[in-house]
């Protein structure tokens, strides 16, 4: 029985045996979508995390006064401009931050020693805001200006909207490319399909004159070839999501494997989207070997 | 059943290969088309069995004008005919029984109804014993037997043979033939091309002759 439903699905063409190339040439695509979908991925998280971990923050600066003593003036205005954020509307917590931290934040510009214990450096003031409340800025610029005329107040959205643009540019772009990709996948798989039709031309037609219609036919090419397409770029996927598997576990241990970069790191549901990859090989190399059949088709009486 | 009126045929701008050729194969005929090579009898053939248009003139197939049907009823009338190209054109990653089979699967037959029917034509034809055999292991002969089965094998409304018996000695030239006679008294219209005139001389038949290009003998019933 089982013999017998094989003989009923054998395909009418033959089994491929040159096709290694375009196995390869599609692995390759699917691994440079896979890459690209992460980048998006990555962008995404990294735009969140950002935004995260700066909306609910504002910062105060007291610079060292134009003139008298530095550092009465710098603790008094310091002082008064916690006050100041501890009673805004808000924001929930104010506090200084430590000169020592403050040191910390310069020594990759100053170095750190002698010289910066001598530099009259700002005060710094964190302040968390409330998550979803909004902070009247110009009440507490007012406010602030009174108590503590050296006291400038950063809610960090200029650098926010610089992230965000970064992030939007990394993930526009990447969606390029994996356009770019889908429009080469689909002429490699249109210039395979059409060499392939070359190759069994006589089966075609033989096929047609025997009163087969162009969707058996077709259906005998997109069925190789989808199953071609997508088994090469599931291997490129795969070979991607291993990739993006080790970063993560070498970052899990401490290693940084590429510098400059944000984490590398994707979560098994980040990870899910990969998946996409062979789905959409599959799908490109399908439609293009039907559509290629049906054109070759129009060409025989 | 098949009805030309003043077919004529070339390939592209060359020559006319066959001119005005007018004949009517009534159903359940028996017909040989003969003339020497290069005649234009595969030519003729192929513009019954649809491969090809008629440059001009009128063929009428089983009742349609194929000058004015739509292309969409080509496959179904296609499926009614079988035919036994003269390079047979067998699918070498088949097996015997596989290409004999593919009429009966592009008509949509379930393999367990059609397995008995694929084995008895087989047998028939002599080779009972090489069906699961590639046609490039098969001699000439044994490959024109295929093509015969496959051609016969869904019991076709009209079959047409180009030269069927070219590569199999006469005791097998005279067995296919009552192959052929033996489908064509179930009903089957059956033309067969050859140049062989000596194998016309079987049976109940008509002849229809065709030197250069011209209809000289049109189709009489032979005693
Ligand atoms: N596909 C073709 N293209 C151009 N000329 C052809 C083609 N097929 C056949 N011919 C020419 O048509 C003529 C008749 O050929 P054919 O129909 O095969 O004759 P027969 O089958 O009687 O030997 C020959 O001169 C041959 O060269
Ligand atoms: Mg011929």
């Amino acid at each position: 029985m089982r013999l017998v439903l094989r003989a009923q699905r054998k395909s009418v063409l033959p089994r491929e045996a040159g096709a290694a190339p375009l196995d390869i040439v599609i692995a390759i695509m699917a691994f440079l979508a896979a890459l690209s979908l992460c980048a998006v991925l990555i962008a995404q998280r990294t735009a969140q995390d950002w935004r995260r971990g700066l909306a609910g923050k504002l910062t105060v600066q007291v610079l060292p006064p134009a003139q008298g003593p530095t550092q009465p003036a710098l603790a008094r205005e310091t002082r008064a401009a916690v006050r100041v954020l501890e009673t805004t509307p808000g924001i929930f917590s104010a506090h200084e931050l430590s000169e020592a931290k403050t040191e910390r934040l310069v020594e990759p510009w100053l170095g750190k020693g002698a010289l910066v214990a001598d530099l009259p450096l700002p005060r710094l003031v964190d302040a968390s805001v409330v998550p979803g409340m909004r902070v009247d800025l110009a009440a507490l610029r007012r406010r602030l200006k009174k108590v503590a005329p050296d006291g400038y107040v950063d809610d960090h959205r200029h650098w926010l909207a610089r992230l965000s643009r970064l992030a939007d540019t990394i993930m526009w772009s990447a969606y390029g490319v994996l356009g770019l990709i889908a429009i080469a996948t689909t002429a490699t798989a249109a210039f395979a399909t059409r060499a392939g039709l070359a190759a069994h031309h006589d089966i075609v037609e033989l096929l047609h004159q025997m009163g087969a219609h162009g969707s058996f036919i077709a259906s005998a090419f997109d069925r190789h070839y989808l199953r071609t397409a997508f088994s090469a770029s599931l291997v490129g996927a795969l070979l991607a999501v291993i990739l993006f598997i080790v970063a993560g576990g070498l970052e899990y241990v401490g290693l940084k494997p590429m510098a400059h970069l944000p984490p590398l790191a994707l979560g098994m549901g980040q990870l899910a989207w990969l998946a996409l990859i062979p789905l959409a090989g599959g799908a490109i190399a399908w439609a293009t070997a039907r559509l290629s059949v049906f054109a070759a088709l129009r060409n025989i009486y | 059943m098949v009805r030309f009126e003043n077919v004529g045929m070339r390939y592209g701008p060359g020559p006319e290969i066959l001119r005005d050729v007018s004949f009517v194969l009534e159903a359940g005929s028996f017909t040989f088309l003969t003339g020497p090579s290069g005649a234009g009898k595969t030519t003729l053939l192929k513009l019954l069995y649809l491969a090809e248009p008629p440059s001009r003139g009128l063929i009428t197939l089983f009742g349609t004008d194929l000058a004015t049907a739509s292309r969409h009823l080509f496959p179904a009338l296609r499926r009614r005919i079988g035919v036994v190209f003269q390079d047979f054109r067998l699918l070498d990653h088949l097996s015997a029984f596989d290409n004999v089979a593919l009429p009966l699967r592009l008509s949509g037959v379930r393999i367990e109804d059609f397995r008995q029917d694929v084995e008895e034509i087989l047998t028939w034809v002599g080779l009972g014993s090489r069906m699961q055999a590639r046609p490039s292991t098969l001699s000439g002969g044994e490959q024109q037997r295929v093509a015969i089965a496959r051609a016969v094998v869904a019991r076709p409304d009209l079959l047409i043979a180009d030269e069927p018996t070219g590569n199999v000695d006469s005791d097998m030239g005279q067995r296919l033939l009552r192959l052929f006679f033996e489908l064509n008294r179930l009903g089957t219209t059956v033309l067969i091309a050859t140049h062989d005139r000596g194998l016309i001389a079987t049976g109940r038949s008509q002849e229809m002759r065709l030197v250069d290009g011209r209809l000289v003998t049109m189709p009489t019933v032979r005693p």
